[in-house]
């Protein structure tokens, strides 16, 4: 039941997001009302301090975060698996080095690896996206290479293994499609942790121009006027958290919250 | 206890000693790393002056200079290990003031906010996952479920700004007492230890669900042990060593959550600093507070192990 929710829920408002242009005709970056204007007509949500249409920048916004967060997940999904596949078939001494060094990024916090890209590349969507998704590559390098080892100890892996398969084909043709379903549970999961990752972020400030709309961003500028519209910060914090719960009621319960 | 060491010291003290030194190598690699990494891609944080306006070309190679720029990498590498060493951070690029001094000068409000926090989170994971545990069943324990779930997945960007409404619709409509502490204190630490209580809270859960079905449970309430709490903690003590391991871990990250329960709540502390020298372009004061993050984390988290070896007897066993 509650995976029905969530899958609803999703589905819902991927459709929103992509139907923008039929379901408002604002525009999400003009001024088209008084600032902090309630909801009336033309402007079913209301507008914000600057009079931009609530509704439309939440459609439009939602686009961007939610490709910020796919973007970031499948950065460190795809990251964290090539390398997690490889220290689960490479020989001793190489799977030592590639956890040492994931045990060493891990000892910088997530957010704080995230910042000093931002620090370096300056702020902007794109140093976002990368900070989230490489920051999240250590802790899926370590979550693919247990469950990926648990594969290559199944009995066809050393079958495979014992009538001389190379360690590329075993992995290949082996390991990696048997553990497929495991690792989609990593990736939805992992996408939640990167909405989260994208969305802190970007509320920090990190995503350069606050004009453009983003749910995270939306959250950090109706901060301000939680008394006399609270609904600018309340609707897209209420987004970002159901988009969260859904994903997580897709994925698994995550045990460690690498939230930041 | 135990001695520390003698001929037939466990295998898992022997692994814990080696895990303390290697969390020595860990923390000096990850001190190289952000020192690498802001380098290397930053640039020259003269270049950042000029740029922004604060510091004529002509001063250029005299700011070069006096930071230590024009060195070889290598070079500025080792100098700034052995200034770490000694415990110097280098200067902030704008005001000159010494890096340590700016970050002891906001230590204690982190510090207060992370120990009441840490007490939250200790109070929170204790109520959601034994109160779980205990009613289970009832509709107490499904409630505070989905509190713990609710703990783990809700970002804290959002659960700050809920807490900030609430509170400030209730003292405006006179339901709440308006008071400084509450505000700048009170809720910033109860946010952001209900968000780390989650994870705590969920371990506590399994564990301890998992033990009630275990023989040596059946046994103690075959002995007639007194249920409730008596009962409940045959069941809960082998379920701490993990929590309390994840509790290290936590307390370990809160430093990060303070980063943004600081920008909610408009606080002033550590977390609030490190934002503002990003994005300023600041870089020695990042630097010094990602180095201090990373010797922190990785410290308590060895703490962490330490204590989950005292705490968990099986780990001392021969076997």
């Amino acid at each position: 039941m509650r995976r029905v929710l969530a899958l609803a829920w999703l589905l819902l408002m991927l459709a929103a997001v992509l139907a923008a242009p039929l379901l408002t005709d604002q525009d999400p970056l003009q001024p088209t009302a008084p600032a902090l204007a309630a909801a009336g007509s033309g402007h079913p949500l209301g507008a914000d301090h600057l009079g931009r249409d609530l509704l439309s920048r939440l459609l439009y916004g939602g686009r961007t975060s939610l490709l910020m967060a796919a973007i970031a997940g499948a950065i460190a999904v795809a990251g964290g698996s090539f390398l997690g596949a490889w220290a689960a078939v490479a020989p001793r001494t190489m799977d030592s080095v590639l956890i040492w060094a994931g045990n060493v990024l891990l000892s910088i916090p997530g957010l704080l690896l995230a910042m000093l890209l931002v620090a370096s590349f300056g702020t902007s969507r794109w140093t976002v996206i990368l900070a989230a998704g490489i920051s999240a590559i250590p802790n899926t390098m370590r979550v693919a290479r247990t469950l990926l080892k648990q594969t290559a100890q199944e009995e066809y892996v050393q079958a495979a293994r014992a009538i001389g398969a190379t360690r590329l084909r075993i992995a290949r043709r082996h390991i990696l499609p048997n553990a497929r379903p495991r690792l989609l549970v990593l990736a939805i999961t992992q996408l939640a942790w990167s909405f989260v990752n994208t969305t802190t972020l970007s509320f920090l400030g990190f995503a350069g121009d606050p004009s453009l709309p983003e749910w995270g961003g939306m959250l950090n500028s109706g901060r301000g006027y939680l008394l006399e519209a609270p609904q600018l910060a309340l609707l897209p914090g209420l987004a970002i958290s159901f988009t969260i719960l859904a994903l997580h009621h897709l994925g698994s319960t995550p045990v460690h919250a690498q939230k930041i | 206890m135990v001695p520390i060491f003698d001929r037939r010291s466990s295998p898992a003290l022997i692994d814990l000693i080696q895990r303390l030194i290697q969390s020595v190598f860990t923390a000096w690699a990850a001190v190289s790393f952000t020192f690498f990494a802001l380098r290397v891609s930053a640039g020259d944080p003269a270049a950042v002056l000029l740029s922004r306006g604060l510091a004529r070309p002509e001063d250029i190679a005299i700011l070069r200079a006096e930071l230590g720029f024009d060195q070889p990498l290598l070079h500025q590498y080792l100098a700034f290990l052995q200034d770490l060493l000694r415990g110097d951070l280098g200067q902030s690029l704008y005001t000159r003031q010494p890096v340590l001094d700016i970050i002891l000068e906001q230590l204690p409000h982190t510090l207060t906010l992370a120990a009441l926090a840490l007490l939250f989170t200790l109070l929170l994971s204790a109520v959601l996952g034994l109160g779980s545990a205990l009613w289970k069943g009832k509709p107490a324990a499904a409630l505070l479920s989905s509190l713990t779930g609710a703990a783990i997945a809700l970002p804290v960007i959002f659960v700050g700004t809920l807490m900030l409404w609430v509170f400030r619709a209730g003292t405006i409509s006179g339901f709440l007492p308006q008071k400084q502490w509450v505000m700048q204190l009170l809720l910033p630490a109860l946010v952001l230890g209900f968000s780390t209580s989650g994870g705590i809270a969920w371990i506590l859960q399994t564990g301890i669900l998992e033990n009630m079905r275990a023989p040596f449970y059946l046994a103690a309430k075959a002995r007639g042990v007194r249920p409730g709490f008596p009962l409940l903690w045959h069941a809960l003590k082998p379920a701490l060593p993990p929590a309390v391991s994840l509790f290290a871990l936590e307390a370990s990250f809160l430093f990060t959550g303070t980063v943004v329960t600081e920008t909610i709540f408009a606080r002033p502390g550590l977390g609030r600093l490190l934002v503002q020298s990003i994005l300023e372009g600041d870089f020695p004061i990042a630097q010094g507070l990602v180095v201090l993050a990373a010797l922190v984390y990785t410290f308590s988290l060895a703490a962490g192990d330490a204590l989950a070896y005292v705490l968990d007897p099986r780990l001392r066993s021969d076997t």
